[in-house]
């Protein structure tokens, strides 16, 4: 691990330097919100973000991606990763994505995801605005943010950049780093300690007896009561970054003689998710009910993953809180309630 | 060609979703909406399968969907799959016919637990196309008779004329190696055997408190096969039960088999009753 600083003034150089050379992800301004994409140029690229519409899984696990192709032939592999940079990514969003590397790895690996996971670099960067539903200060405090390559903070005079691999290291060369001094590595730690405060939103109670109490709650009446105003939209689903369910299906090409096999996002808020065909004109569905995919959400978010990942699978980013029209998605409301239920 | 990896910057990736071509070798019709196939491997390969364990069968430019396993990996070079027409995906498959090829994907899952259903008395208790995945665990037991103690096998179906295997039960009907017995819910002027659900069986036939005991069915026939084996004393830790669930990846991360915390594609379909009773979602 090494420590390096670079001064205001000569960031936009590096910024250009690396996306001149490199294939660069990051947060830049769509409209009056945020989004990771391919900036046009490199001043485009904004670390004073708050949060954006879709976390950075995407890049790695995109919303539609081709399993495999198929033709006359036969069927052939769509794994195909090309080296990327996904950069300026906030912490809670890298303790997401680690924690997708362990769903995807653990029983059967799946190279669809962890052939391009490996090909990305992740830099993380620090938080210089906190978006209106952040709850990051207070949530899965035990879990640390870890998988990333390096690290970027927003200090006096300029920014502070912490590598933590190779390929952290590798990006060096674009720009005019020094090495930083312990009075700037002690700032950057201040800043990041910081802003954990400053979120708008708090959960009240550990991971711990969150956990027991939700799982002790499965029955309670509550879900159905909050589910109410439910529109089984899965926009909670589609804007978590910790989320991962998919879909598969087929398509076939204008020749209709060749294809694709597509995975594409699916959330478990949706009616049909768990629906299935019986035949004759029967169904069953396991979670028929608005409040039985209420529930399975907060459910995994809140205690089925935790042994596995440590803490829980949320993040704290506050998107599925932003993203929902009746505004019911909330994890902080909807935990705090059932605490002091 | 098929082709399991990509060669990507130099380096190959295993594709998890990468299946094989199987050829049909056989392809009846054998209810108004079922199809059953035997399979062989196009290039010759063998998939090492346990009674229980699921595939995924699929038509490019279609989709894939998971079956199980619906003979014994004691018979031949072969496999078998039923294939209810329901769907876009099932309709196409059962188009199908000898010498056409779909492509594979598997085995998925854990089937039955072979040793402790050795040495004891075995019920299976199936309904409707619930016959499928266990007609690998019946085969098997035929196959390896002497393996197991009693075998008692009820078989219930919605009418006669949705009875599967026709072969099959007019020889379990004769046999001396499994007490087979079997109902319609409803019947028609051909029939001439019991009438009534499944768990009308229980009352034609003594069973031991130590049978070891499979259920596989439609989803509301559990908690009354369930209730039965409570009156005749039988621990829940021997009766497995075979589950249906959505499924898309067979691999346990498209997360629609999920059943709480469990994915019913890798820690099932089989499971142990006493080990999933208590999740809420399970039945």
């Amino acid at each position: 691990m090494k420590h390096y600083f670079i001064q205001d003034s000569h960031f936009g150089g590096f910024l250009s330097k690396m996306t001149a050379s490199r294939n660069v992800i990051a947060p830049v301004a769509k409209k009056n919100k945020f989004v990771f994409d391919k900036p046009e140029s490199p001043e485009e690229i904004r670390l004073d973000y708050d949060v954006t519409l879709l976390p950075p899984k995407k890049a790695i696990f995109p919303p539609k991606q081709d399993l495999l192709s198929f033709s006359p032939e036969g069927a052939r592999s769509g794994i195909a990763p090309e080296p990327k940079i996904l950069f300026g990514v906030h912490f809670y969003d890298i303790k997401a994505i680690d924690m997708l590397d362990l769903l995807f790895r653990e029983n059967n690996e799946d190279w669809n995801y962890l052939a391009y996971r490996e090909q990305t670099t992740i830099v993380g960067s620090s938080i210089q605005n906190v978006s209106k539903r952040a709850f990051w200060g207070s949530v899965g405090k035990d879990v640390q943010p870890k998988g990333h390559d390096a690290f970027l903070t927003k200090i006096g005079g300029g920014y502070l950049y912490e590598t933590l691999t190779g390929k952290g290291e590798d990006l060096i060369q674009f720009g005019n780093f020094q090495a930083a001094t312990p009075a700037q590595q002690a700032e950057a730690e201040k800043v990041n300690n910081e802003i954990l405060a400053r979120c708008p939103e708090k959960l009240e109670h550990t991971t711990k007896a969150i956990a027991e109490k939700v799982r002790n709650n499965f029955k309670s009446p509550v879900w159905e009561e909050m589910a109410k105003t439910c529109f089984s939209c899965g926009t909670c689903n589609i804007v978590c970054p910790t989320c991962y369910c998919f879909d598969v299906q087929d398509n076939w090409n204008l020749d209709q003689a060749s294809g694709v096999r597509t995975r594409s996002w699916d959330g478990c808020l949706m009616e049909e998710f768990s629906k299935v065909t019986l035949g004759f004109g029967a169904s069953e569905n396991f979670r028929e009910h608005r409040g039985d995919r209420f529930r399975h959400r907060v459910m995994r978010k809140a205690t089925y993953l935790n042994e596995k990942l440590g803490g829980p699978a949320c993040v704290g980013c506050g998107r599925c809180s932003a993203g929902c029209v009746p505004d019911i998605a909330d994890p902080v409301a909807i935990i705090n309630k059932i605490m002091e239920g | 060609m098929s082709t399991n990896t990509h060669t990507g910057k130099g380096k190959e990736y295993p594709n998890i979703f990468m299946p094989k071509e199987a050829v049909i070798v056989r392809a009846e019709q054998v209810t108004a909406t079922e199809k059953h196939f035997t399979l062989k491997m196009k290039d010759g390969s063998k998939i090492a399968f346990e009674p229980g364990q699921m595939l995924e069968i699929s038509l490019m430019g279609f989709g894939e969907i998971p079956v199980g396993f619906a003979s014994s990996p004691t018979r031949q070079n072969t496999f078998d799959v039923v294939v209810r027409s329901v769907g876009r995906v099932s309709k196409a498959i059962c188009a199908l016919n000898t010498g056409d090829t779909m492509f594979v994907r598997g085995p998925l899952g854990h089937g039955f637990p072979l040793k402790d259903f050795r040495g004891h008395d075995v019920l299976i208790v199936a309904g409707g196309i619930g016959l499928c995945p266990t007609r690998s665990f019946i085969q098997y037991i035929l196959d390896r008779r002497d393996e197991f103690k009693r075998f008692i096998l009820f078989f219930g179906a919605r009418s006669p004329k949705e009875q599967l295997f026709l072969d099959d039960l007019s020889q379990w009907r004769g046999s001396k190696d499994v007490e087979y017995h079997e109902t319609v819910d409803k019947s028609d002027e051909t029939w001439k055997g019991n009438v009534g659900v499944i768990t009308t069986l229980f009352g034609k036939v003594k069973i031991e408190a130590d049978t070891r005991v499979v259920i596989c069915g439609p989803p509301v026939m559990y908690k009354f096969v369930i209730a039965e084996l409570k009156k005749l004393g039988i621990p829940e830790e021997n009766v497995f039960v075979d589950l249906e669930r959505r499924m898309k990846c067979g691999i346990g991360k498209c997360g629609h088999c999920q059943i709480n915390d469990v994915y019913v594609c890798l820690h099932g379909p089989v499971f142990r009753y006493s080990d999933i009773k208590n999740l809420e979602e399970a039945f």
